[in-house]
């Protein structure tokens, strides 16, 4: 019996660690390519190491584009999204879900029909609201359309819904209001939750391509993501360099994850459970 | 009698209203600023997209009404019924594929193994890396001459293929990208509905002697279902949106193209590349109303499999 | 508990990275349009920013050091060189342009710029060239009139481009051939290419890489043939003779001398050259400054005209910089461009290796400075003799479309060149009628 079950073990351990390898595969050859020279890089058969690593391509990228400025405008733009939206979010996801008030299931049907619309549908008005507010080319334009969001309304909804009932009952029988409710009372109770949002915000914010490819066109404006689009964009044909570029840009978020990791799954998690 | 009851009704009614109204005002206010929001910079959007997809718009902004015109267009129009089936295919390999391997992982790792949270944090790394990055690793991990796949493959004497350029595998081959990036990020989610279950199921199930397989079909998955109804619905929902690794990873001059292209990015195409922006708001609104069936149907055949607790 | 402290922490970190980072970005909001740096300048003039657009990331150093040059002369005005990728500074400058908010300055091309004209996006150049006295004389004529809509003129031209064969010189040694030169003809290209083909070292004798202005629009007038008719009513697509010009590539692809369509869009021709696979290709002078600078390149890069088919040919197309009708500033924007186009920003331009200036006395100091260096950049002047100016019309990028959708199945080898001119004749022919 005790056999069997440690024979299970090795055979779940042997799928697992191959189901790793397969996702950590194309790291380690993002990583082994920057490495490398580009006649390297481009041998037949591939050779796995290179002779020597070449740090230069690190600095060739870097020189290329204005990481810094990314670096800056990627990390500002998205804590103020997830700031907004867990502000702005959680007020109305507290009123959605233990106030009554009139039209309330039509507005909430309504702002849920958000999360139905392909994204790309919204680019061009949504650019011609930002230029006609003189906003473009600004890190305010990155933030500003996301810092409202259906899904994060209807997340925390849920998250609200699940309270008991009492909770309210005995603060409003103290005369609380209900912003007193809703910040004394639900928002510690939600931190789970918002943590959740924030996370959520935070994958999104990062990994946004087409807004700001769209709204900014200056380098120094621009967000990590679009930066290496740009330098995939025209001419670059060097691959070292463009792998070196593409860690330069992943190793901040990635080393935020392993960081908060338990944060993370966590709020991953609850965005599903709850949702 | 009667009158009594009905006395204190109004006087109940008096009270309930005046504090109705102190709900209303502060519900109100509460959900103004995500109300507005929404309404500036996505719903009016939409009603404006609507529109112009009965008019020429075109480059910069000038438009004429030409009423149905663009959705006559759209029917005969053999290309968008090659993205719908595009999109169609890829939602449908990658969804139902995706989520099996995330509900396979989840499971291998709620067998209380040892490294549980190293085995979580490899399988979640794609899940915060920028498509940008997954595209560019994958072109190049897919590259005919000089990428590893390739190579591997000449190993065991298979040929080598254009895989992301030849047109019979390009879709697969964003596919596989597609799956390999969200398996982890499911998998998560998936394991936390596992592990919520209570332990109690399973006791009473092994009494009856069932095997490891007869409980995770007959007590899991059926404990799950929530949650598997939320990753499916999202992820129907993202991948009849897919844009990003299909304009990051085929080339725009490719044969492949046609044969990759979703109806998002047609509709990109439509009004970036070709300046017909009436004729790619049509574009976005057919993808609209499947979306919206698909949501439908989903949420209606919800009470046949999801079992709440 | 544990954990939420953790998420506790994590929210604090990110109030506090918005809020420090938030003042930061607020305070240099306020500091750069006030008034009192105006004071800093030597001018009475307020301070002024411009915006200058472009998309080649390869120029972009040099018209840096250009609007340096500029900003020295202008204490008053900041130039900022602002760099889209190709893919995307068209769609950029479209949303740009409907929202109003364009760059002060910013490149133009054929194929766009009777659209842009004609909405009114461009601000005409022709009274401010007159009361300033510029005089266009000393640029390429075919350059000028390629912008001048309705007998108005657009831009500044700011320098051109031709294509020409390159090679790799180390490939040629050591198959001990002989350079290519203007004596070459597409047959002798071919029997060099066959010889220069070595399968079992990864190399090609060249490539045939699907791309209008850098391979068939030539080949195609060499052909005798045209793409679009003078009074541009009328497709050349189905003329024996451009499809005589356009076969030869997808031939080069069926005898092997070259990587196959699928290779090259997995792998560029410019990534192909760039690291020693391909002896030959077809390029134009705007790469001049990537591969003249490249590493590997840079001593084994070999420059000729292209060999001809029946007759020489090839076409000339040139960038040019507009002010934007609406810009804030059009008397900065002017300046600014009438400056790019001066001697000096030219000679910078020639200096620097950016390819061919459009002020032609410039075009001497490029080609002097480089022929020293051993490379033949006369080559890139001497097609000009008989080049064609590149065919536009008012919706080419459409047309263009229709001509990518097909040709592209000519060289994946699915398609005859004979049906994909057939169809591109029919659906340019549609086209040209709406214009």
């Amino acid at each position: 019996m005790k056999n069997k079950s440690n024979r299970q073990k090795v055979f779940i351990h042997i799928l697992l660690i191959g189901g790793a390898v397969l996702t950590l595969v194309p790291f380690l050859w993002m990583v082994l390519t920057s490495l490398k020279t580009m006649t390297e890089a481009v041998q037949v058969p591939p050779i796995i190491f290179p002779e020597r690593f070449r740090w230069e391509n690190y600095e060739k990228a870097l020189s290329i584009l204005p990481f810094g400025k990314f670096y800056y405008n990627t990390i500002v733009s998205t804590a103020w999204r997830t700031i907004g939206q867990i502000l702005f979010c959680s007020m109305a996801a507290y009123a959605f879900a233990r106030i009554e008030f009139p039209a309330k299931e039509t507005i909430f049907l309504i702002l849920l029909s958000v999360l139905m619309v392909p994204g790309q549908i919204f680019l061009i008005p949504q650019y011609l609201i930002i230029s006609k507010i003189g906003l473009l080319n600004t890190v305010t334009a990155l933030v500003l359309p996301g810092l409202f969001s259906a899904f994060g309304t209807f997340l925390l909804r849920q998250f609200f819904m699940t309270f008991p009932k009492s909770l309210e009952e005995a603060a409003i029988l103290d005369g609380c209001n209900h912003f007193r409710i809703y910040w004394n009372v639900m928002m510690p109770l939600a931190v789970p939750g918002l943590v959740a949002l924030a996370i959520f915000t935070i994958l999104a914010g990062w990994n946004d391509l087409m807004w700001p490819l769209i709204v900014n066109t200056s380098m120094d404006k621009m967000t990590l993501s679009a930066g290496l689009a740009s330098l995939q964009g025209q001419h670059l044909t060097d691959y070292p360099v463009l792998m070196a570029g593409a860690i330069a840009a992943i190793w901040p978020m990635i080393l935020i994850f392993i960081l908060f990791q338990r944060s993370f799954v966590e709020g991953i998690a609850i965005t599903g459970t709850k949702g | 009698m009667k009158r009594r009851d009905k006395n204190t009704r109004t006087r109940h009614v008096n009270h309930l209203s005046n504090k109705r109204l102190n709900d209303w005002m502060w519900a109100y206010l509460m959900i103004f600023p995500t109300t507005a929001g929404l309404f500036v910079f996505y719903i009016y959007p939409f009603f404006q997209s609507f529109f112009y997809s009965f008019t020429d718009l075109g480059s910069f902004g000038q438009y004429a009404w030409v009423g149905l015109q663009n959705y006559v267009r759209l029917v005969g129009d053999t290309e968008v019924w090659q993205a719908l089936l595009n999109t169609v295919i890829y939602t449908v390999l990658s969804v139902p594929v995706g989520i099996c391997l995330s509900i396979l992982i989840a499971a291998l790792l709620n067998s209380k193994i040892k490294g549980l949270g190293t085995y979580r944090t490899l399988y979640f790394l794609p899940a915060v890396t920028m498509p940008v990055a997954i595209a560019m690793v994958w072109r190049w991990l897919y590259n005919m001459d000089y990428g590893l796949i390739n190579s591997i493959l000449e190993r065991f004497s298979i040929e080598g293929r254009a895989w992301v350029s030849d047109p019979k595998f390009a879709l697969y081959s964003v596919i596989i990208v597609a799956i390999w990036s969200t398996v982890g990020y499911n998998m998560v989610i998936i394991l936390a509905g596992m592990q919520q279950c209570s332990r109690t199921y399973y006791e009473a199930a092994e009494i009856d002697g069932a095997g490891t397989i007869t409980k995770f079909f007959k007590i899991t998955i059926p404990l799950i279902t929530p949650t598997l109804f939320f990753v499916t619905v999202m992820s129907l929902i993202r991948a009849f949106q897919v844009f990003d690794t299909i304009y990051l990873m085929i080339e725009r001059n490719s044969t492949a193209l046609e044969r990759t292209q979703s109806l998002v990015y047609l509709y990109y195409r439509n009004a970036f590349i070709l300046h017909e922006k009436g004729y790619a708001s049509a574009n976005v609104m057919v993808l609209f109303v499947i979306i919206l069936i698909i949501t439908y149907i989903q949420f209606k055949s919800q009470n046949k499999w999801v079992h709440y607790e | 508990m544990g954990i939420k402290r953790n998420l506790l922490v994590f929210l604090v970190i990110c109030v506090s990275i918005a809020l420090i980072a938030g003042c930061g970005a607020g305070q240099k909001g306020t500091g750069s349009g006030t008034p009192e740096n105006a004071s800093e300048g030597t001018s009475k003039e307020p301070p002024i920013t411009i915006s200058y657009g472009l998309w080649d990331k390869s120029l972009q150093p040099i018209y840096r050091k250009i609007a340096d040059e500029f900003e020295k002369a202008h204490s008053n005005i900041t130039v900022n060189v602002d760099v889209s990728p190709w893919n995307e500074y068209w769609t950029k400058l479209e949303a740009a342009a409907t929202g109003g908010t364009l760059p002060d300055v910013f490149w133009m091309n054929g194929p766009n710029i009777v659209r842009y004209a004609e909405a009114n996006i461009l601000m005409p150049i022709d009274d401010r060239l007159a009361k300033d006295n510029v005089d266009l004389t000393n640029y390429p004529q075919s350059l000028v009139k390629l912008y001048t809509v309705e007998e108005k003129n657009y831009t500044m031209p700011l320098f051109w481009d031709t294509s020409a064969l390159w090679y790799n010189k180390e490939i040629f040694d050591n198959a001990g051939v002989p350079y290519p030169d203007d004596t070459w003809d597409f047959e002798k290209l071919k029997e060099v290419a066959a010889q220069l083909t070595d399968k079992s070292k990864d190399i090609y004798g060249i490539a045939a890489k699907m791309h209008n202005q850098g391979g068939y629009y030539n080949t195609i007038l060499q052909a005798g043939g045209f793409i679009i008719s003078e009074d541009r009513k009328t497709s050349g697509f189905d003329k024996p003779e451009t499809i005589e010009g356009i076969k030869v590539w997808p031939d080069l692809i069926n005898e092997g001398l070259s990587p196959t369509f699928q290779q090259m869009l997995d792998t560029s021709q410019t990534s192909l050259f760039e690291s020693g696979k391909l002896a030959m290709i077809y390029d134009g002078s705007w790469m001049y400054p990537q591969y003249s600078k490249n590493d590997y390149l840079k001593d084994k890069l070999g420059i000729t005209v292209m060999p001809k088919l029946k007759q020489r040919g090839g076409v000339l197309h040139g960038v040019g910089a507009a002010i934007s009708a609406k810009t804030k500033n059009p008397d900065a924007a002017w300046k600014f461009l009438k400056f790019l186009g001066s001697q000096e920003a030219n000679d910078i331009f020639a200096q620097e290796q950016g390819g061919l200036p459009a002020y032609l006395p410039s075009v001497d100091v490029f080609v002097e400075q480089e022929t020293e260096k051993g490379y033949n950049v006369k080559a890139f002047l001497e097609q000009v003799e008989y080049a064609t100016m590149y065919p536009c019309s008012k919706y080419t990028s459409k047309w263009q479309e229709q001509e990518t959708k097909y040709l592209k199945r000519v060289w994946a080898g699915e398609m005859s060149a004979e049906e994909a001119c057939k169809k591109i004749a029919e659906e340019m022919n549609r086209i040209l009628a709406t214009e």
